[in-house]
């Protein structure tokens, strides 16, 4: 049993070691700042489209389901709270880190790992520069500062979406949607939706550097780190996810 | 006696509890050529990342440059690997650097050497000249063929004028004609340079070119340092690795001799002992 154990703790006091490096290493110089810059476009522009559509489609898929159960309490004039409440607390931060869990942390895990096995990690030591530094501290910043963007973004296109829905299928007027929505929305809200994505990012760039620096073997190693960095940061959202909202459900 | 560039006394190195190499000890000083040879996995690479403490070992020690770099923090290190050039086995070049930026990445991230930015395009392009690939400085490494690869490694390994030059399995998956040209530039490197060499490779003529030839400099080619049928011995010790251990610690005359099953495997065209057949043979 403790044989059994063994590897998954190491992994996970790995995985410490680096994050607390990484962390540490956010203040110190040299700031790659060229780098940073080069990861927020591909991390936050380049998902900017898949991360509009999904918000689109899920305030929209979202505002269609509810229409039924709130017309039968004779509620759909409160549609807008309905959904800015579930879009912004809850599927926003998630959904948008899931993609991002999928198109970044794969991303990055398949990138470092590729250059793990390629020895350019070795070389870049041997030659003077600092991985964590160099590879990690800029994915992480520019995930952690894009992140709580898109997830705005999908936030305010799934308003939209449920928008449409709300006037062309059940009947609002876009004023009583919006107001409704708005009216909803506390600053205990607000913080909850933009907390989440900060702290999913710091995770999902973390676990796709880990699991990138990591790879052994070859091109097969860099397929299994990519899936491992997807499985792991996903998994790690919905559980940090359940955390957050319950601290928030308990203490505010 | 010459400075001790390189010093490892009794380093062993597991990983996963296996045990890669074994109570390690030896001396490589200035100006000489350290060849290993060693079936793959017998710890070769291994050897090499230790000597720069790309790897922590196990237990033992370590000096680079008389410095014990054992327990030395990162930061600590990379001002002494500015002295140490390395070409990694996989070649290790940024794919996504021109082939000049990669050569120009140590002078300009080394802490240490702090190269102005208006010396770097001038040392780059005499160290692409160097390997002969003074007109690639706007590829990628993508764009040139293997051996041309492992050449930009030489010139990168070697642009800040190290003290001791660390290359592994530098011929390996190259054609003849290719392996001879890199193996020219690495005794090139040395003899104009004066730098201290520790090659790995699984290819006796390498070995053999680096004890027995030396760099001609109006010939501008290698060119044997002793007539043939005999031993140059230019400064050359001999490692031969096995499953962590060095097996075998000498001189090519003594490589050549020896009658050990698996050290002769790594002597081209020498027989395989015979019982009761424990003479030299000629050398070839």
């Amino acid at each position: 049993m403790l044989d059994y154990l063994k590897s998954p703790v190491q992994t996970f006091q790995d995985f410490l070691f680096l994050a607390a490096r990484s962390l540490k290493n956010v203040t110190r110089k040299p700031i790659y700042w060229k780098d940073i810059l080069m990861q927020m476009d591909s991390i936050g522009v380049g998902s900017l489209p898949i991360v509009a559509l999904i918000g689109a489609f899920s305030g929209l898929v979202m505002t269609l389901q509810l229409s039924r159960a709130l017309a039968k309490y004779g509620a759909t004039s409160q549609s807008g709270e309905v959904v800015a409440i579930s879009i912004v607390r809850e599927l926003g931060p998630v959904l948008t880190a899931l993609l991002i869990a999928g198109r970044n942390a794969s991303g990055i895990a398949s990138e470092l790992g590729s250059m793990k096995v390629s020895e350019q990690i070795d070389a870049m030591r041997a030659l003077g520069t600092d991985p964590i530094q160099k590879l990690v501290v800029p994915r992480l910043v520019a995930t952690a500062i894009m992140q709580p963007l898109l997830t705005a973004i999908a936030d305010l296109v799934g308003l939209l979406g449920g928008l449409l829905i709300a006037v062309a299928v059940i009947g609002n007027t876009a004023n009583q949607y919006w107001s409704s929505a708005v009216d909803a929305l506390r600053l205990n809200d607000m913080v909850q939706g933009l907390l989440k994505p900060f702290i999913f990012a710091i995770i999902i760039s973390l676990v796709g550097c880990f699991y990138g620096m990591r790879t052994s073997g070859g091109t097969q190693g860099v397929g299994l780190a990519t899936t491992k960095a997807v499985v792991v940061s996903s998994v790690w959202v919905f559980v940090v996810d359940a955390l957050i909202t319950q601290i928030f459900v308990t203490l505010l | 006696m010459a400075e001790t560039i390189l010093q490892f006394d009794d380093v062993t190195m597991e990983f996963d509890g296996k045990v890669v190499l074994d109570k390690i000890n030896l001396a490589i000083h200035s100006g000489e050529t350290y060849v290993l040879y060693g079936a793959a996995g017998s710890g070769k690479s291994v050897l090499l990342k230790l000597a720069m403490s790309l790897l922590r070992p196990t237990s033992g020690r370590i000096q680079l440059l008389g410095q014990d770099i054992t327990k030395m923090k990162e930061t600590e290190l990379f001002g002494l690997r500015a002295e140490v050039g390395v070409l990694f086995q996989e070649g290790g070049l940024f794919d996504s650097l021109t082939i000049a930026d990669n050569v120009a990445y140590p002078l300009r991230n080394q802490s240490t050497l702090r190269v102005p930015e208006a010396e770097i395009d001038g040392r780059v392009k005499e160290s692409l000249e160097f390997v002969e690939l003074g007109d690639t400085l706007d590829k990628f490494p993508s764009e040139l063929s293997g051996g041309m690869r492992r050449r930009v490694g030489i010139a990168r390994a070697n642009v800040t004028n190290p003290k001791i030059s660390l290359y592994d399995s530098p011929t390996a998956g190259l054609d003849p004609i290719t392996a001879h040209t890199i193996m020219s530039l690495i005794i090139k490197q040395r003899a104009i340079n004066k730098t201290t060499t520790v090659l790995a490779s699984h290819r006796y003529q390498d070995g053999s070119m680096a004890a027995n030839y030396s760099w001609d400099a109006t010939a501008k080619d290698v060119v044997r340092a002793a007539p043939l049928g005999q031993y140059a011995n230019l400064n050359t010790t001999f490692l031969v690795m096995d499953e962590g251990k060095i097996a075998f610690a000498g001189n090519q005359e003594q490589l050549e001799a020896s009658r050990d099953a698996y050290v002769s495997q790594f002597v081209l065209l020498q027989p395989l002992p015979k019982p009761g057949h424990d003479q030299e043979q000629p050398h070839v």
